[in-house]
C-alpha cells in the first residue's frame, strides 16, 4: 500500500503545489439493545481512500472505494484545485515523517469473541430492565472499530497508523404516565476493552436516578450560580471555548482575529485550558493527525489569557503560528478540518465543599446529555441535577439546560476544583457535516456565576 | 447483488435482503467570501440482512469485490442475533415517484460557483464586514433493494442542497444568519435564500432585552422543524414499541388542538426523502399522522408494523439523520420522510401585527440534547426577535426557550399561519412544509 501511494504522489505531485493521498480500512462490530430486543448486531468492513490537492490556495478533494482507480481520482482532485486556486498556497512547514504507529493495547477488543460481547451487554441490559418495573426500556450499545491508515504526501511523509476506538453506554429509561426519563453509564477508550467490564454498580446507580427524575420537579428558569461536575465541565469547555479556538474559524476572518487575539483575557487567572492528543487511552488520543502532523499538548488559555489555538497546516501557515496536529476527518470520505482531541480545564485549588459553602440558591449540574455552540453562545444539557440551598445539596430537579455567552461566562468562573478527570463516552463531536468524531474532554468541578437555565 | 443473495442462501440463510447504494457527491464550498474547495466523493457499498436458523444477521461492506466476506460476516452475527420477527419485502406494486431531475444530474460546478458568487456579492453589498460562506452539494444516488422473497427494484435520485450563511461581528457581538434549500431539484425560488439571509441581518442587528416568564412566541417554520424533533420521535413505531411514546395507545384520540393536521408524505413532489420504496423495499406513501387534532397513524417499518399490528407505512430509512446522508451500516428504522403541516387562516405578517408583547423564535440551538422522547425541548434562541405592539424591535440574545410539545400543541396554540414554507433544515431529515405557529405562555428565561 505504501508503495502504491508513493507512486501516485510521485506521478502527480508536479501538477500542483501540494498533494496527499490517504487510504484506510476499518472493521467494525456493533451491539445495540433497545429494551429487551437486540436491535442491531452487525459487522462492517469499510475500505476507501482519498486524494487531496492544493494549488494556488485552492483545494481539490476526491474520495473513493475503488483503489484501482486512484489515479483517476488524483487527477480529479488536481483539476478541482486548479479550478479553485487563485491566490498562493500557504502551509505551515513541518518535518516530513516516515513512521509506523502500531497498536499498544491494554486489552484488545478484537480478541473478545462477538458472542462474549453480546453476553456482557445483554447482562447489563437485563440488569437495567430488571431494576424496577418502571424501567420500561433501555438503550444499551457498544461498538468497536479497528482502523488502519496509510498516508503519503508530496513532501516525503509516509505514515502508517493503527487505531482502536471503542465506546458505548447503558441507558435505563424510566416511564410513568406518558413521561419518560433516562440517565446513562457511558464508556469509551482507545486501548482498553476493560472499560466495558464491571459496570453493574453504576448501572444500578443510574437506574435509581432515572426513577428519581420521574418524580423530580422541573427546574425553574432563571439565572443561577451553578457548579458543574467534571463530566459536564468537560462538555462545557468543549462547547464554550474549544470550538471557538479552532483555527479555521479564525484564520480568514479579521474581525474574529481581533476578538481572538493572543493575550486577550477570557477568564480569571485561575483558568487554564488545554487540548491534547497525547493522553493515551482516551478516545481523543492521536499520534499523527490526518495531515501527518505529530500531535501535542496545546494550551489554549493560561492564567486566564488566550495563548493558543487548534490548527491545521493551512490555518497555522496563514496566521504565522505553529501547527498543532488538529486536522482531523471522521473517515476517508471527508477532508480534514480543525478539530479537538482531549480538551481539558486544568485543576484549580478549591474543594467541592468550599464551592458549595456560600451559595444561597444554585444548581449542581451533573453529567452531560450534550452541547452545542455557534461561536459566541453555547448551550449544554445536564443529565442530572439538584438544587443547592444555603450551602447544601438539596432536592433533585430535572430538565436543566444551561446557556451562556463565551465572553461573559468564562469570566464568571470564580472557583475551580482540584479533582480533574477526563471522560469518554460513545458520542462524538459534529462539525462541517462530519459527525461523530471521537473526542474526549475533562475538568475538575467548576463554579460559574450568573448562568441562564431554561424552564418555566 | 443477486450473487450475494445466492451465496447467502447457499450458506443456509432462509431469507435475505440486500441494500445497495451508489452515490456520487460533488460539493462546492465558499468560505469568507471566496471559493475554498471543490470535492467529489464516490461511495459504493452494500448491506446484507439475513435470517439463518430463525435469527437475524447483518453485515456491511464497501469492498464489493469481496462478496464472501459480507456473507460470512452476516452469517456469523446471525448465530447470536435477535429472533427474526418479520419477513423481508416481497414483490409489490410501487408508486410512480420521480426522484431524479435532469437539471441536477447535469449540474455544473461552474454554474454553482457563479450562483454563489452572485449571492455573496449581494450580501457584501449590504455590509462588507460580513464573513459570508455558502455552497452547493449534489448527490447522484442509485439505490437498489433486493430480497430472497422476490422484491428487486432500483431507483435513481438526485439530491440538491444549496446554502448561504454568514456572521457579522461587531465588538464581541456575533450575529449569524443563514438559509438552506434541500430538494431533488435545483432551487425553485433562487432569490429567496439571499432575501432571507439579508432580512435576518437587517432585523437582528440591534440587541434588545426580553424578560423571564411565560411569553407569547411565534415559531417560524424553521423553528417548528426544531421543536418537532419531539413529535417525530413520538410517532415512530420503534419508540411506541419500546413503550416510551407519550402517544402510545392514543390512535383515534384527540391529542392536539383541532386545527393541527400533519401528513408524512413519502411521495411529496421534489421531496428530499420521496421515493418509490423505502430502504427495505416497502412502497412509500402519504400517511396522515394527525388530522384535525386526532392522532391517525404511527410511522412503521416492516418489523414494527407486524409487532404492533399496524398498517405498514413505508418509513424504513437507513438515515444518518444529522448529516442528511444514507448510513449504509444502519439498521432500517421508522423515520420521518417529508412532513407537511396544514396552514391556518391568517398570513404570518398579520399574526406578528397582532402581538402586543412577544418574541419570534427562528432557530433554537441545542434542541437535540433535550429529553425529546418525553416531548420536552429546551435551547438557546440562536436567532430570535422581540415584538412590541406588532413590530419587531431587535434581536433577543442570551435567552432560552423551552416547552413540551404535547402540552403546547394542545393548550397553547393561538394561531397557525396560512403561509406554509419549505424547510430543509439540518437535524430534521427531508423537505418539510411548515406554517408559523403562534403560542401563548411559552417558557422563556433570560439574563437579568
Amino acid at each position: 500500500m505504501k508503495d502504491r501511494l508513493e507512486q501516485v504522489i510521485k506521478k502527480f505531485a508536479s501538477q500542483c503545489d501540494y498533494l496527499e493521498a490517504h487510504v484506510e480500512e476499518t472493521e467494525e462490530s456493533r451491539v445495540t439493545f433497545s429494551g429487551p430486543r437486540l436491535e442491531d448486531l452487525g459487522r462492517k468492513v469499510d475500505f476507501g481512500g482519498n486524494v487531496r490537492a492544493l494549488h494556488k490556495g485552492g483545494w481539490g478533494f476526491a474520495s473513493f472505494n475503488s483503489l484501482d482507480r486512484i489515479e483517476e481520482f488524483a487527477q480529479n482532485a488536481i483539476d478541482q484545485a486548479k479550478l479553485v486556486g487563485a491566490e498562493t498556497s500557504e502551509l505551515a512547514p513541518v518535518e516530513p515523517v516516515r513512521d509506523d504507529v502500531l497498536l499498544d493495547l491494554k486489552s484488545d477488543p478484537r480478541e473478545v469473541p462477538l458472542e462474549k460481547k453480546v453476553e456482557i451487554l445483554k447482562a447489563y441490559n437485563e440488569r437495567a430492565l430488571g431494576y424496577d418495573e418502571r424501567i420500561v426500556s433501555t438503550s444499551t450499545r457498544y461498538f468497536d472499530r479497528s482502523r488502519k491508515f496509510w498516508f503519503a504526501n508530496s513532501e516525503g511523509s509516509l505514515v502508517y497508523q493503527e487505531r482502536i476506538d471503542l465506546g458505548g453506554a447503558v441507558t435505563p429509561i424510566a416511564a410513568k404516565d406518558g413521561d419518560s426519563q433516562y440517565f446513562s453509564v457511558p464508556f469509551g477508550s482507545s486501548d482498553d476493552f476493560g472499560v466495558v467490564l464491571g459496570l453493574e454498580g453504576k448501572i444500578d446507580e443510574v437506574s435509581e436516578i432515572s426513577l428519581g427524575k420521574l418524580e423530580a420537579p422541573k427546574v425553574k428558569g432563571g439565572e443561577y450560580t451553578v457548579i458543574l461536575d467534571p463530566r459536564l465541565g468537560g462538555t462545557f469547555i468543549h462547547e464554550a471555548f474549544g470550538h471557538l479556538s479552532e483555527g479555521d474559524n479564525v484564520y480568514e476572518d479579521k474581525n474574529l482575529q481581533e476578538v481572538m487575539k493572543l493575550g486577550r483575557e477570557f477568564g480569571r487567572p485561575i483558568l487554564n485550558v488545554y487540548d491534547t492528543g497525547l493522553d493515551k487511552g482516551h478516545r481523543g488520543y492521536l499520534v499523527y493527525d490526518d495531515e501527518g502532523v505529530p500531535t501535542q499538548k496545546t494550551y489554549l488559555i493560561r492564567d486566564g489569557a488566550l495563548v493558543g489555538r487548534l490548527h491545521s497546516r493551512e490555518t497555522a501557515g496563514r496566521m504565522g503560528e505553529e501547527p498543532t496536529g488538529n486536522a482531523r476527518a471522521i473517515d476517508y470520505r471527508f477532508e480534514p478540518v480543525c478539530r479537538m482531541r482531549n480538551t481539558v480545564i486544568e485543576n484549580g485549588a478549591s474543594s467541592f465543599e468550599e464551592m458549595l459553602a456560600d451559595i444561597e440558591l444554585g444548581v449542581y449540574a451533573i453529567s452531560a446529555q450534550g452541547g452545542q455552540t455557534n461561536g459566541e453562545m453555547f448551550t449544554f444539557t445536564a443529565a442530572n441535577a439538584c438544587m443547592i440551598r444555603d450551602g447544601k445539596l438539596a432536592e433533585m430537579v430535572r430538565d436543566v439546560t444551561l446557556t451562556g455567552n463565551v465572553f461573559v461566562t468564562l469570566e464568571n468562573i470564580d472557583m475551580i476544583g482540584n479533582d480533574q478527570a477526563s471522560h469518554d463516552g460513545p458520542g462524538g463531536c459534529g462539525k462541517s457535516g462530519q459527525f461523530p468524531l471521537q473526542t474526549s474532554h475533562g475538568a475538575p468541578h467548576v463554579r460559574i456565576q450568573n448562568v441562564v437555565i431554561g424552564g418555566e | 447483488m443477486r450473487k450475494i443473495i445466492e451465496k447467502a442462501m447457499a450458506k443456509g440463510a432462509s431469507g435475505c435482503e440486500v441494500f445497495y447504494l451508489n452515490s456520487l457527491r460533488t460539493s462546492v464550498d465558499f468560505e469568507t467570501g471566496r471559493l475554498k474547495g471543490v470535492s467529489r466523493t464516490e461511495e459504493k457499498g452494500a448491506t446484507l440482512r439475513l435470517v439463518k436458523d430463525g435469527r437475524t444477521g447483518l453485515a456491511t461492506t464497501t469492498k464489493l469485490d469481496d462478496t464472501d466476506r459480507i456473507v460470512d460476516d452476516a452469517i456469523a452475527t446471525s448465530a447470536f442475533g435477535e429472533k427474526a420477527a418479520f419477513e423481508f419485502a416481497g414483490a409489490s406494486e410501487l408508486p410512480d415517484v420521480c426522484a431524479a431531475s435532469g437539471e441536477v444530474r447535469e449540474f455544473e460546478v461552474d454554474t454553482a460557483i457563479k450562483q454563489t458568487e452572485a449571492e455573496i456579492a449581494q450580501v457584501l453589498d449590504y455590509e462588507s464586514e460580513i464573513n459570508i460562506g455558502g455552497g452547493t452539494f449534489v448527490d447522484l444516488q442509485e439505490i437498489r433493494v433486493a430480497t430472497s422473497e422476490g422484491f428487486d427494484a432500483t431507483f435513481k435520485r438526485t439530491l440538491y442542497k444549496h446554502y448561504l450563511g454568514g456572521r457579522l461581528i461587531e465588538g464581541t457581538n456575533m450575529l449569524d444568519a443563514g438559509g438552506y434549500f434541500g430538494s431533488t431539484v435545483v432551487d425553485t425560488e433562487p432569490e429567496k435564500l439571499v432575501h432571507d439571509v439579508l432580512t435576518q441581518f437587517k432585523l437582528g442587528r440591534t440587541n434588545v432585552g426580553t424578560k423571564t416568564g411565560p411569553t407569547t412566541v411565534l415559531f417560524t417554520p424553521s423553528a417548528v422543524a426544531d421543536v418537532f424533533m419531539t413529535l417525530y420521535l413520538g410517532v415512530s413505531g420503534s419508540i411506541v414499541d419500546r413503550g416510551i411514546s407519550p402517544l402510545e395507545g392514543k390512535i383515534g384520540e384527540t391529542v392536539f388542538d383541532e386545527r393541527v393536521t400533519i401528513h408524512d408524505d413519502g411521495l411529496l413532489k421534489n421531496g428530499y426523502e420521496a421515493a418509490p420504496f423505502d430502504d427495505e423495499g416497502a412502497p412509500m406513501q402519504t400517511t396522515a399522522v394527525v388530522e384535525n387534532g386526532v392522532l391517525k397513524n404511527f410511522l412503521t417499518d416492516l418489523r414494527t408494523a407486524k409487532k404492533l399490528d399496524l398498517p405498514r407505512t413505508g418509513n424504513a430509512l437507513r438515515a444518518k439523520r444529522l448529516v442528511l446522508t444514507k448510513d449504509l451500516g444502519k439498521v432500517p428504522a421508522p423515520e420521518v420522510t417529508n412532513w407537511v403541516m396544514a396552514g391556518g387562516e391568517k398570513p404570518h405578517e398579520e399574526l406578528v401585527a397582532g402581538i402586543k408583547d412577544g418574541v419570534i423564535v427562528d432557530s433554537i440551538m441545542g434542541v437535540l440534547m433535550s429529553n425529546l422522547t418525553a416531548g420536552d425541548f429546551a435551547g438557546n434562541v440562536a436567532y430570535g426577535l422581540k415584538i412590541e405592539n406588532g413590530k419587531t424591535t431587535g434581536r433577543v440574545k442570551d435567552t432560552m426557550v423551552s416547552g413540551n410539545i404535547y402540552k403546547l400543541l394542545k393548550d397553547n396554540l393561538l394561531e397557525i399561519s396560512s403561509d406554509v414554507e419549505l424547510v430543509g433544515r439540518l437535524g430534521f431529515f427531508g423537505s418539510h412544509y411548515f406554517p408559523y405557529l403562534l403560542m401563548k405562555d411559552v417558557p422563556i428565561a433570560t439574563k437579568g
